[in-house]
């Protein structure tokens, strides 16, 4: 009999077959209704294994039976620990969002769209919860497989291809590295699990410079996946493509599973804690929270917009990783929840626009939705909340993070108000200009059109595809209250302490639940009502300041900023060949 | 223009001398080449024998570390699926009736077609063969599976495109593929060890695929063109 895990593992990709040989003859509602099935499945098991994992410690299972003997396997463990469950069980919620999102969705191509969705889902979760690098890797391709296909979902579009392919080839460059960067580390251990690498390099003294580079060359497959600057390119040209269902899963939970990935690595090969390794990472994650928060606001497009502003978020979960403390990857999970909610409320608000408009250009659609009130209210909600309005995760996790700083990282406080100005700031600039119809009508040319997603353009959107988004949205909101401060510590406890004992010698996993700083003090709300009135100034800025000075004398900056991100596939090669270098180097030197 | 190629070609340059030397750098902290140090390679060996798997390659495959197969296989599908979405045509291409074509070297020489259709049968034997001897010695589901696939393209080589359409009705051959998959779902994650069902499985998949990411391949080299 399957284990639990295994089981939601399993489901999905069964039900992707299923879809797969006989979608040519279903019709479409018994598709909606397999693959909706099959998700809620496994939304339901993979919550039973969090409850288990959460009451009675991290629970192993050995692919095969192939349990260890004396602490040493030649099997795969599947490690379900508070973290990577809760992980995957994103997942399948945002899952469940974006396929209630397409039930009215075109229905080109037999089932192929669900089987894909099917495959994504059981591709995260087991990449999630495998235990062994080679296996995390097998399942990395195979969610990128699906990706690329997904992305270039609308192949009628040449955009669409483009942005698919360029997401394609950058990817697939960054899984070859990582790749070799796993063969380097089991030519080194011979061994190829988490836990067991692990404990080769503590026997042989620790790790040295090749355990370094190889360490790094894992994660760089890992940082492009989470688009970390500079491998933050392809992410903004597969999500202005991708269709909006899929957007809402890359930006949710793909691209954080890379973060994921690499705090894995780092805790169970390198041990964490290391002076180096936690350098690279800040740099990294610290620029990426600063770059794309510029790109983000430098926008015009809303999907595109909302991508800049997905790898913002994603440089201060790098930078929580950075931090090294079970109380700060506290602060990351609270944040990444809450951003997988906000975050895919706004892309089903960016959805319902585009199939009203046929566009989701914020000239085009300047005072058009003054009507949609529910849409608005996504905006609006959404703005404030990526801003870091409490009781929104993404306000606590951001205090968690700056309160487990150490002192010398002031710049953290600082570039964590700036990230929420401008990324919170563009999206209410959109809500402003959208839904209010504020400021002059802006000059330039104008913007393309693009198809829409469903049959005929939908003049009132359908409550079915609104309700994910105001679902999503109330979640990411309300984190801070729904889930217990003291078991997301003690669940970064047990990811940081005691992997290898609990993996490969069956020793009990359940760390003490510590204690959380206080939250609701005075000096945690005044953080938040920092972020949340520097997005308002800023959204008040871009839409009523008339030709700042500043702005306008950085004018080179920005246009430079732009040709930077030239949609030319090679120089995406070209960045990322030198932020592996960058990267490797901060790390070893 | 210029001046932004050369500064990419600059940086990858730069980018790529680096990683270069970094990677020389992990390659020589690597133990010294031929020596005997492979723990992984002797545990799995022994663990093959333990269970009765006379070949060590096949037992890794699909015993000790079937999840990594299965990821391979579920990979293959998603690619032929890929093809199926990327490839289908799009709003201004035209899609041709196959047989409205002599399309393909319908004008051969005598001795291919010869040596080509008794090629066929033989072909598929061999794909079966290597299919079925997996669990003895190197092949397997695979290989066994790519040869199966390509072994039907000989009537296209020797014939033409009408005769290749004939023998492989798409629709039957995603139904194989599915199948096949779903059971080597179930093989790896429940009954892993089981060598001879799993690489059936496999050979079928594979098999399957390959000849779906073909057809695809065919249609969008013959058959659609954009109209004039």
């Amino acid at each position: 009999m399957l284990s639990p895990v295994e089981l939601a593992i399993a489901v999905p990709f069964l039900a992707a077959m299923v879809l797969a040989g006989a979608g040519r003859w279903l019709p479409r509602v018994v598709v909606d209704a397999v693959a909706m099935g099959a998700t809620l499945a496994v939304t339901g098991l993979l919550g039973a294994v969090l409850w288990e994992a959460v009451r009675y410690g991290t629970v192993v299972v050995w692919v095969g039976g192939w349990r260890p003997h004396g602490g040493v396997s030649t099997g795969i463990p599947l490690v379900a620990d508070p973290f990577a469950t809760a992980l995957a069980l994103v997942v399948a919620v945002l899952t469940v969002a974006a396929l209630l999102f397409s039930w009215r969705y075109f229905t080109e191509v037999q089932a192929v769209f669900h089987t894909l969705m099917l495959l994504f889902l059981g591709a995260m979760c087991a990449f999630a919860l495998t235990g062994d690098l080679f296996d995390a890797f097998v399942f990395f391709e195979l969610m990128s497989a699906v990706a690329y296909v997904l992305t270039g979902y609308r192949a009628d579009e040449a955009r669409s291809v483009h942005g698919g392919l360029n997401f394609g080839v950058v990817n697939s460059l960054a899984a070859y590295l990582s790749l070799t960067g796993i063969a380097l580390l089991y030519g080194r251990t011979g061994e190829l699990g988490f836990a067991a690498v692990g404990e080769q390099i503590r026997a042989a003294g620790g790790p040295d410079t090749g355990v370094r580079v190889a360490f790094a060359l894992v994660c760089t497959g890992f940082l492009v996946k989470a688009a970390a600057v500079p491998f933050h390119f392809w992410l903004a040209d597969a999500h202005a493509v991708a269709p909006t269902p899929v957007c809402v899963l890359f930006s949710g939970i793909m691209v954080e599973l890379g973060v994921y990935a690499v705090a894995r690595t780092y805790w169970t090969v390198l041990g964490g804690a290391e002076e180096t390794t936690a350098r690279a990472l800040a740099v990294f994650g610290g620029t990426t929270m600063l770059l794309g928060g510029v790109m983000c606001l430098l926008q015009r497009h809303i999907k595109r917009l909302l991508a800049y502003s997905t790898v913002s978020h994603v440089g201060l979960l790098v930078t929580c990783v950075a931090l090294a403390r079970a109380d700060a990857l506290a602060g990351g999970a609270f944040y990444l929840i809450g951003h997988a909610g906000v975050k895919g409320a706004l892309f089903v608000g960016a959805g319902a626009l585009l199939n009203r408009f046929e566009t989701v250009d914020e000239h085009e659609l300047r005072g058009r939705g003054r009507d949609m009130r529910v849409t608005s209210c996504l905006f609006l909600l959404g703005g404030l909340a990526l801003a870091g309005l409490p009781p929104g995760g993404m306000w606590l996790g951001k205090v968690l993070a700056e309160h487990a700083a150490p002192h010398g990282w002031w710049w953290l406080t600082v570039l964590g108000v700036l990230a929420s100005g401008l990324t919170g700031g563009a999206v209410l600039r959109v809500w402003l200009r959208v839904f209010r119809g504020a400021g002059r009508r802006p000059a330039g040319q104008a913007g393309e059109r693009e198809a829409g997603e469903t049959a005929a353009p939908t003049p009132r959107v359908p409550w079915l595809m609104l309700a994910p988004g105001l679902l999503l949205l109330a979640g990411g909101l309300l984190v801070a209250v729904l889930l217990s401060g003291p078991e997301v510590l003690r669940g970064a406890r047990t990811f940081t302490t005691g992997y290898a004992g609990t993996v490969l010698h069956g020793r009990p996993s359940l760390a003490h639940a510590g204690r959380l700083p206080e939250l609701w003090t005075a000096s945690a709300l005044v953080k938040g009502l920092a972020g949340v009135t520097a997005a308002l100034a800023v959204a008040a800025l871009a839409v009523w300041g008339r030709r700042v000075p500043p702005a306008a004398r950085a004018r080179p900056v920005w246009s430079a900023l732009h040709t930077l991100h030239s949609g030319h596939v090679g120089d995406y090669v070209a960045w990322l060949l030198a932020g592996i270098v960058l990267f490797t180097l901060l790390v070893i030197v | 223009m210029n001046a932004v190629r050369g500064l990419r070609l600059c940086l990858l340059a730069a980018g790529s001398l680096g990683f270069a030397v970094l990677f020389t750098l992990a390659v020589l902290d690597l133990p010294p080449f031929g020596g005997n140090f492979h723990p992984y390679g002797d545990r799995a060996v022994r663990a093959s024998l333990l269970r009765g798997t006379p070949n060590t390659v096949s037992s890794v495959n699909f015993d000790q570390r079937s999840l990594d197969t299965l990821g391979e296989e579920l990979i293959l599908v998603a690619s032929a699926l890929g093809a199926v979405v990327l490839l289908r045509a799009v709003r201004r291409e035209e899609e041709d009736e196959p047989a409205r074509h002599h399309l393909g070297p319908a004008d051969v020489f005598d001795a291919l077609r010869v040596t080509g259709y008794p090629l066929l049968p033989v072909t598929v034997l061999v794909g079966v063969y290597i299919v079925a001897h997996g669990q003895l010695s190197p092949g397997g589901g695979f290989q066994g599976g790519v040869v199966l696939g390509t072994a039907l393209h000989l009537l296209y080589l020797t014939g033409d495109y009408p005769a290749l359409a004939r023998i492989r009705p798409v629709p039957l051959f995603e139904v194989g593929e599915t199948a096949a998959a779903a059971v080597f779902v179930v093989l790896a994650l429940a009954f892993a060890g089981q060598v001879i069902a799993s690489n059936v499985a496999v050979g079928v998949e594979v098999g399957c695929a390959f000849v779906l990411v073909l057809a695809k391949f065919f249609e969008q080299a013959l058959l659609i063109r954009v109209p004039a």
